[in-house]
């Protein structure tokens, strides 16, 4: 008895100790998943300084670490690997989960994410948030040590039996331990709010059509586009017409047979020449309402049909896809649209002719539509699934396929066991590369490396550090956000626009609005356009810090991660004080803004832009002279010009070949032509003169900046067409017509006329493009987001083959790599 | 049988006595944190934990196969003119008690080194070969 009592004094010191040890040595892995992982970075930087917490440094490898932070979303494409980490980590570990994606799925309710990481490995700790802010992490970690504390390892140190240490708890399991749902247990008989917008779910019932609203904005063309357009139609008679009405660009018809040979007459021929494949995309028609009415399927709802907003005439007009190319002409500053119809023929899979022939670029966007919508293209060097796994069934952008995770079977353990990425020597095979050779070694970097900036795997065939080729395997991070904008109202979708790139915010909600104000022909007013450049410029300066950052860390200096954080940080500071937000700022509206400028907007700006460019100086002369950074990145990874517009690479990656193309310059949106800045350009195309370009456009960032600040407009911040605008509270609190529409507004939404377009801004990856196609109702019928990513990164196999092993993590560290606009 | 003048040798055997309670010493302490990392840790064998970490995916074919290393070279070749310097460095600290005779032999194993340097250079062992 007295022996015992003995024991367990002894062993409740031991306890003490240990745990006392433990909870300050924790060690965090270097693992991102997506938003909140920038957060969580933020978190280490000199602000928050998690250091002193003692769980200072992020370890690459899961064998160094025992601690894993769930930042991010858990798709059901990493899940195995996110499963395989934990296991390979030393015991005892413990697990926090962090942000809404993680701890539910949040506002991913999609089919490619997991709702929830607790469905696949153990959680000690859920940090709630979107993202979490870094000082809930710190709250976060904290707690985890308190839960350290609770444990009792020495009884298992020892070897006594009994004693606990590490997550015990169960995995959970969908039905029997969680509840999917996010409104908790006890709903499953009543529909999710928002499913009667569900796709394929027959819409004529909506009360969108009550509504009236103009109709799309129709664009005058100009001569230049008449004479293309006359040009074509002259030369393909009777199989290309160009559509009347167009909001945004020429529009031409074409006949299935002919789109290629209309699509290199453009490219080589027509007397402005569309070099740049902007993009490849597909809609599918099939849920079209007119063409449900025309089916005589809707005869018995007359009662709607009689206010249904389509005329006889428009119905049945729609094939079942429509394949929709878009080209730029650099030299004319134009786009032009082309789009062919297809349809099913007596059930034989729907296919038309590839282009890659024609563009390069084309291969990734052909495998896209293909996995999306399960439509062929003959002549397609290796036509396969690019963004779901291989294991996928169904493609998921056709109207009939269900959008939302909870509708299908719940994603579970064994799931995480069994549905492993592809082997890469089957990677290589299915790339129709030649097979590796005796001499080469298939090495996988990513999906989880620190160099890759996300989930980005890179397979590479090694001979010694020479690379021989390179295969990129990505969808790890596809969060099925196009879906998301068919079942989301035009206003509710504006939070995901900011999610589609972490760390670019406003700017993406900018694409986004552009396009919808473009269809709808809505009118900004200055003042909310002024806002709408200084918070994307301020974004530009925060993305391009955080660049500089991580590109300088990934070839090897650690100091200017330190530093450039500090003034990232101050920018997040503005950028809160005016939008409340950090990352994603969700500040934009249609038609304006959500509120005006706070007081103290002024000074705050005025601040930074006196310091900044002295900053930027000092940080530059911790590289831009630097003989191992110059080693690390002159000459390599080059790209000539004549690629990098044949294979759609934009922004700065484009700028850093030689050409001035920056849509803020070539196309002004908002009031860039008002503003006097230089586009950067370098001529030689490697890592290094995209460094030089970045960093001078920082310069130019902060004197776009100066002027808005100087000169930023009085009046209203949002539009008074309140029909498709959430009108300001003093307003909507005066007269019954303005409290309607804001009644109407955040409710079931508003109704943007039957119409496309496709609004683009210069984000700081380049071109970032929204194309909405709008059925007549109060979410969009189709929501293509065209990220630069996606094209840029095609163009990595070509820079890096040929290169070193530690020159490929040089060229992914300058081309400014970030994965969610890639895989969308 | 000359008896050895006081002071001519040092006293190695009280020296050497020391050498061996440290090596001892230096073992036991070795024996001692292996046996305690081996007893204390915590140790969970599966599979997945057993595979090799590329990455987080299944690493593809053998690790075990003849693989063009270039950095071999280099590194064999430093660790050669790594031990020169050991015997460069110690040299040094008897300099004078070693005199000319010490200077003539350390003066050969440089030069026999350089030739190999020169031979190496040659052969083109320095060169950066991609396979």
């Amino acid at each position: 008895m007295e022996r015992a009592v003995e024991a367990n004094r002894f062993l409740s010191i031991a306890d003490r100790v240990i745990n006392w040890s433990r909870k300050y040595s924790l060690w965090p892995m270097f693992f991102g998943l997506s938003c909140c992982f920038v957060e969580e970075a933020a978190a280490f930087t000199s602000r928050y300084d998690l250091a002193r917490f003692g769980a200072e440094v992020l370890r690459p490898s899961p064998r160094q670490a025992d601690l894993l932070i769930v930042s991010g979303t858990v798709f059901k494409k990493i899940a195995p690997v996110v499963l395989r980490l934990y296991e390979q980590m030393a015991e005892p570990k413990w697990v926090i989960s962090m942000g809404s994606c993680s701890n539910s799925g949040g506002m991913y309710d999609v089919y490619s994410v997991v709702q929830g990481v607790d469905q696949i490995i153990p959680v000690d700790v859920y940090v709630p948030g979107c993202p979490p802010r870094p000082e809930a992490l710190l709250e976060g970690l904290v707690m985890l040590q308190e839960k350290v504390c609770t444990e009792r390892p020495s009884r298992k140190i020892f070897h006594l039996g009994g004693g606990s240490q590490g997550t015990e708890r169960p995995v959970l399991e969908v039905g029997a331990t969680k509840s999917e749902d996010p409104r908790g247990p006890g709903y499953e008989g009543v529909p999710i709010r928002g499913t009667s917008l569900l796709p394929g779910r027959l819409q004529w019932g909506s009360r969108s059509d009550i509504m009236w609203t103009p109709s799309a904005r129709r664009m005058e063309f100009s001569d230049a586009d008449l004479s293309l357009a006359a040009e074509v139609e002259e030369r393909f008679a009777g199989r290309a017409r160009r559509e009347l009405h167009s909001s945004d660009m020429l529009t031409f018809e074409v006949d299935r047979g002919s789109v290629k040979d209309v699509l290199r007459f453009l490219k080589n021929e027509a007397k402005t020449k569309y070099k740049r494949l902007d993009d490849l995309t597909a809609i599918d028609e099939s849920a079209r309402r007119n063409r449900i009415w025309s089916e005589g399927m809707a005869e018995a709802t007359s009662d709607v049909g009689a206010v249904c907003s389509f005329s006889k005439k428009e119905r049945g007009r729609y094939p079942d896809f429509t394949v929709v190319y878009q080209l730029l002409s650099f030299d004319a500053a134009r786009r032009v649209r082309i789009k062919s119809g297809l349809d099913a023929e007596g059930g034989a899979p729907v296919s038309t002719a590839s282009v890659t022939d024609i563009w390069p670029s084309a291969n990734w966007y052909e495998r896209e539509v293909f996995d999306l919508f399960g439509i062929g293209f003959t002549g397609h060097p290796s036509l396969r699934r690019i963004l779901m796994p291989e294991w996928w069934e169904g493609h998921p952008l056709r109207k009939d396929y269900p959008g939302r995770a909870t509708e299908m079977a719940p994603y579970t353990f064994e799931d995480a066991r069994k549905r492993q990425p592809l082997d890469a020597l089957v990677v290589t095979a299915l790339d129709a590369k030649a097979p590796a050779g005796e001499k080469e070694f298939l090495l996988n970097i990513g999906p989880h490396h620190v160099s890759t900036h996300g989930l980005l795997r890179c397979i590479a065939a090694l001979s010694g550090e020479k690379i021989k080729s390179l295969d990129l395997e990505i969808g790890y991070h596809h969060r099925g956000t196009e879906k998301i904008g068919e079942r989301q109202s035009w206003h509710q979708y504006i939070p995901y626009t900011d999610r589609n790139d972490y760390l670019a915010g406003s700017s993406l909600e900018f694409s986004y609005v552009t396009a919808v104000e473009t269809v709808a022909d809505i009118g900004v007013p200055e003042r909310a356009q002024a806002v709408r450049v200084l918070l994307a410029e301020l974004y530009r300066l925060s993305n391009h810090l955080v660049w500089l950052g991580t590109f300088a860390h990934d070839v090897g200096a650690m100091g200017p991660n330190f530093y450039t954080f500090v003034e990232r940080e101050r920018i997040l500071d503005i950028i809160e004080l005016i939008t409340g937000g950090r990352l994603h700022a969700e500040f934009l509206r249609i038609g304006g803004l959500a509120a005006d400028l706070p007081d103290g907007w002024k000074k705050a700006v005025d601040d930074l832009t006196a310091i900044f460019p002295r900053r930027l100086l000092e940080y530059e002369k911790l590289l831009r002279r630097n003989p191992i950074f110059l080693a690390r990145t002159k000459g390599i990874g080059k790209i000539s010009l004549e690629d990098a517009m044949d294979w759609g690479v934009s922004g700065p990656n484009l700028r850093a070949c030689g050409l001035a193309w920056d849509l803020r310059k070539k196309m002004p949106y908002s009031g860039y032509d008002h503003y006097e800045f230089e586009v950067p350009t370098a001529t030689e195309g490697d890592c290094y003169a995209r460094y030089l370009v970045r960093v001078e456009e920082m310069r130019q960032s902060v004197r776009i900046i100066e002027q808005v600040a100087r000169n930023m407009p009085s009046g209203r911040y949002v539009t008074d067409d309140y029909r498709y605008a959430i009108p300001r509270r003093g307003e909507m609190l005066q007269d019954i017509e303005t409290l309607i529409h804001h009644f109407i507004n955040v409710t079931r939404g508003m109704k943007i006329p039957v119409g496309e377009a496709y609004g683009a801004t210069e984000v700081p990856r380049g071109e970032h493009g929204y194309y909405v196609v709008s059925d007549g109702l109060g979410s969009a019928y189709r929501m293509r987001v065209r990220g630069p990513g996606f094209a840029n990164i095609q163009t990595l196999p070509l820079m890096a083959t040929g290169e070193s092993i530690a020159d490929l993590i040089s060229i992914i560290g300058s081309m400014d790599v970030i994965l969610p606009d890639i895989d969308r | 049988m000359r008896p050895v003048a006081v002071g001519a040798m040092s006293p190695f055997h009280a020296g050497v006595f020391s050498l061996v309670v440290f090596t001892v010493l230096a073992m036991l302490f070795i024996a001692s944190q292996l046996f305690l990392a081996a007893w204390l840790g915590e140790k969970k064998k599966s599979p997945e934990k057993s595979r090799p970490y590329e990455c987080g995916i299944i690493p593809t074919g053998s690790a075990r196969f003849r693989y063009p290393v270039p950095f071999y070279l280099v590194a064999i070749f430093f660790l050669i003119f790594d031990v020169e310097g050991a015997f460069i460095l110690t040299w040094a600290a008897v300099y004078r008690e070693m005199g000319f005779a010490g200077y003539a032999q350390m003066s050969f194993f440089i030069v026999l080194l350089l030739a190999g340097l020169f031979y190496i250079w040659k052969q083109g062992g320095l060169d950066w070969k991609e396979p």
